[in-house]
């Protein structure tokens, strides 16, 4: 089964594992990103909430420097001191940044900004009434508690931003959590998916597979079952052909001793007549001559109606097949065919041991193949050879004639298939080798009998009447 | 001169009357009996003192051979002249027949006439042997498969 035969059959289960595939990548790209972004936005609030911290902390470090000038009088306290100022606006400026557009932290900014702004400007005061040398003025302000006040309302908003941070920084990690969660049971559902879509698949592989396999074996049977078929109908058109082919025989047999027994009688009581007549005739005087030479053509005629009537009886039996063996029949068979056709006959044939009907089947297919060179193949030689070999006999009939396609039909081409039939019959085979103006071969090969079998060799010179009797009695 | 008595063993009606009259008018015969079987003619030739001195055998007969009349003939009819008178008178045929004690075949198609002297010829000294007869046998017609063999076979010949 191929890959494109399963994508054929299955048009949906392919559709099903693309949209698995498609949203397996979609849903992981977007996980991705989601997460991604959260966790940008988590370092940022870390970074805000560093911030927040810094600003406390510049704030304490300008404190701590003013109080250290305010105590030493040293300039180099100073210079902490502006290096916090400028930190503290940084930080500041950094909260605006990140603040604007958010509604409830840009109220606590701005209390950041005064709370800073009023503790720096108290800073800076004790400065300048230091440096003015007003060191008590300086003194009360610090005292009057205002710097510490502010500083405490500084601590309480940046603890207050710290704390709207830390809340924005969990509901990210939920966010993230969440995102995380549904990626997780979305590649599970997607993975379930791909494993439904192998399991149809897979069933769908089996099942084509289960199919066709039924298929080949249903196949197989119907072949099995018309070789059956072919093999039983051709064993019964042999058993036809040879119940024809006997049927045939027994006909043609019964045939001959009717022509033999009854057209025999009638042809010697004629000569008996005729020899009576004659017997007559000549005892008159003077003799007729006219009526004696008139009867004397008639015993001629009689004569020529014996020998046909023989003629025809010998086509129709060969009982010189009894008498004489294949040889000498062949032998006489080839020199009638020769005298009637004009064709010049070559013969070679030796002595060969078959069985009666082998001998028959031997004739017949002589006969049929010498009408067939006469009717067809305008052949001015044939050559007729009957040769013994290790088990078997072959016969070859061999002409010079225009020969023919042998891959085409026509009407002699029954007459060879009866012969084709009755040497299987024999268990031997029959190869008919033509073409187009190169003559015509037939090569018989058919079982050598086996010594022993009755009637085999029957007939032949030496054989006795009585093996002769029973056969032109049958 | 005394007619030939003749038995005669013939299965067609019609050959059997016609060759009655045809010996009776061209020859002197005498017909003492005829069969159409092979037991029907043993039986009658060993009734005792049956005496035949002609005896027209046919080799196909209704029932038996005639070759079984030759047979039985021979033992009984010392004297007699057996004749077989065949339609199926092949070299082998004449060879079996004359091995059988037959004193002449003759084909019923070709030999009527040398069976008719030899008749005469019997009736003008019956009881001796007869010569070659002035009449030969001729050949079956040309084209007759027993034509292959006859000369070499035929030891009439």
């Amino acid at each position: 089964m191929t890959m494109r035969g399963v994508v054929l059959r299955s048009p949906l289960l392919l559709a099903l594992a693309c949209v698995a595939a498609v949203a397996m990548v979609l849903t992981s790209e977007g996980l991705y990103r989601r997460s991604s972004a959260q966790l940008d936005s988590l370092t940022h609030g870390r970074a805000v909430r560093e911030t927040i911290q810094a600003l406390e902390r510049s704030i304490l470090a300008a404190e701590s420097s003013q109080r250290g000038y305010l105590l030493t009088n040293r300039q180099d306290y100073l210079a902490p001191y502006l290096q916090a100022l400028q930190d503290t606006n940084s930080a500041l400026h950094t909260l605006d940044l990140h603040y604007s557009g958010a509604a409830r932290p840009q109220a606590l900014l701005a209390r950041l900004h005064s709370s800073t702004a009023a503790k720096l400007a108290e800073l800076a005061l004790t400065i300048r009434l230091h440096d003015e040398k007003r060191d008590a003025a300086g003194i009360d302000t610090i005292l009057n508690g205002i710097g510490r006040d502010q500083m405490a309302a500084i601590r309480q908003v940046s603890a207050e931003l710290l704390a709207v941070e830390t809340a924005g920084v969990q509901a990210g990690r939920v966010d993230l959590d969440r995102t995380l969660l549904g990626g997780r049971v979305g590649v599970a559902a997607l993975s379930l998916l791909s494993l439904l879509v192998l399991f149809l698949f897979l069933r769908q592989a089996t099942l084509q597979q289960r199919h066709q396999q039924e298929l080949r074996r249903v196949t197989l049977a119907e072949r099995d079952g018309l070789d059956v078929q072919v093999h039983l109908r051709t064993a019964q058109l042999t058993e036809l052909t040879q119940h024809l082919q006997s049927a045939r025989e027994d006909e043609r047999n019964r045939l001959a001793r009717d022509l033999h027994d009854e057209l025999g009688a009638l042809l010697t009581s004629a000569k008996l007549d005729a020899a009576r007549i004659k017997s007559r005739l000549t005892a008159l005087s003077p003799p007729p001559r006219e009526a004696l030479d008139r009867l004397a053509h008639l015993v001629g005629t009689l004569n020529s109606s014996i020998a046909m009537g023989r003629r025809i009886i010998e086509d129709l039996r060969p009982s010189t097949l009894a008498d004489l063996g294949l040889q000498a029949t062949l032998e006489i068979l080839a020199r009638e065919f020769a005298e009637r056709s004009g064709v010049q006959v070559h013969c070679a044939l030796a002595a060969v041991r078959l069985t009666p009907t082998a001998e028959l089947v031997i004739y017949r297919l002589v006969q049929e193949a010498v009408t067939n060179i006469s009717k067809y193949a305008r052949a001015n030689q044939v050559w007729l050879s009957l040769t013994a070999q290790p088990g078997s006999v072959a016969l070859v009939v061999r002409d010079d004639g225009i020969g023919f396609d042998t891959s085409s039909k026509r009407s002699s081409a029954y007459g060879l298939m009866g012969m084709r039939f009755r040497v299987e019959a024999e268990g031997g085979t029959l190869a008919v080798l033509s073409s187009a103006g190169l003559g015509t071969e037939l090569q018989v090969r058919l079982p050598m009998a086996v010594e022993g079998v009755d009637g085999v060799a029957g007939g032949g010179v030496d054989s006795g009447v009585d093996a002769v009797v029973p056969q032109a009695l049958a | 001169m005394l007619p030939l008595k003749t038995y005669i063993v013939e299965d067609s009606p019609m050959i059997r009357e016609n060759l009655i009259a045809t010996l009776e008018e061209l020859v002197s015969i005498q017909l003492v009996g005829t069969a159409e079987d092979e037991v029907t003619a043993v039986q009658w030739l060993r009734l005792p003192q049956q005496q035949v001195d002609l005896v027209i055998i046919d080799i196909f007969l209704k029932a038996g051979s005639g070759l079984g009349v030759l047979r039985a003939a021979g033992g009984i009819q010392h004297g007699a002249k057996l004749v077989v008178l065949s339609n199926y008178a092949t070299p082998d045929m004449r060879r079996k027949c004359l091995d059988l004690g037959a004193d002449r075949v003759f084909d019923k198609s070709h030999d009527i006439d040398a069976l008719i002297s030899y008749c005469g010829e019997l009736s003008l000294a019956p009881g001796t042997p007869v010569g070659i007869p002035s009449c030969p046998p001729s050949g079956p017609p040309p084209g007759s498969p027993s034509t292959g063999g006859r000369n070499g076979h035929d030891p009439q010949a």
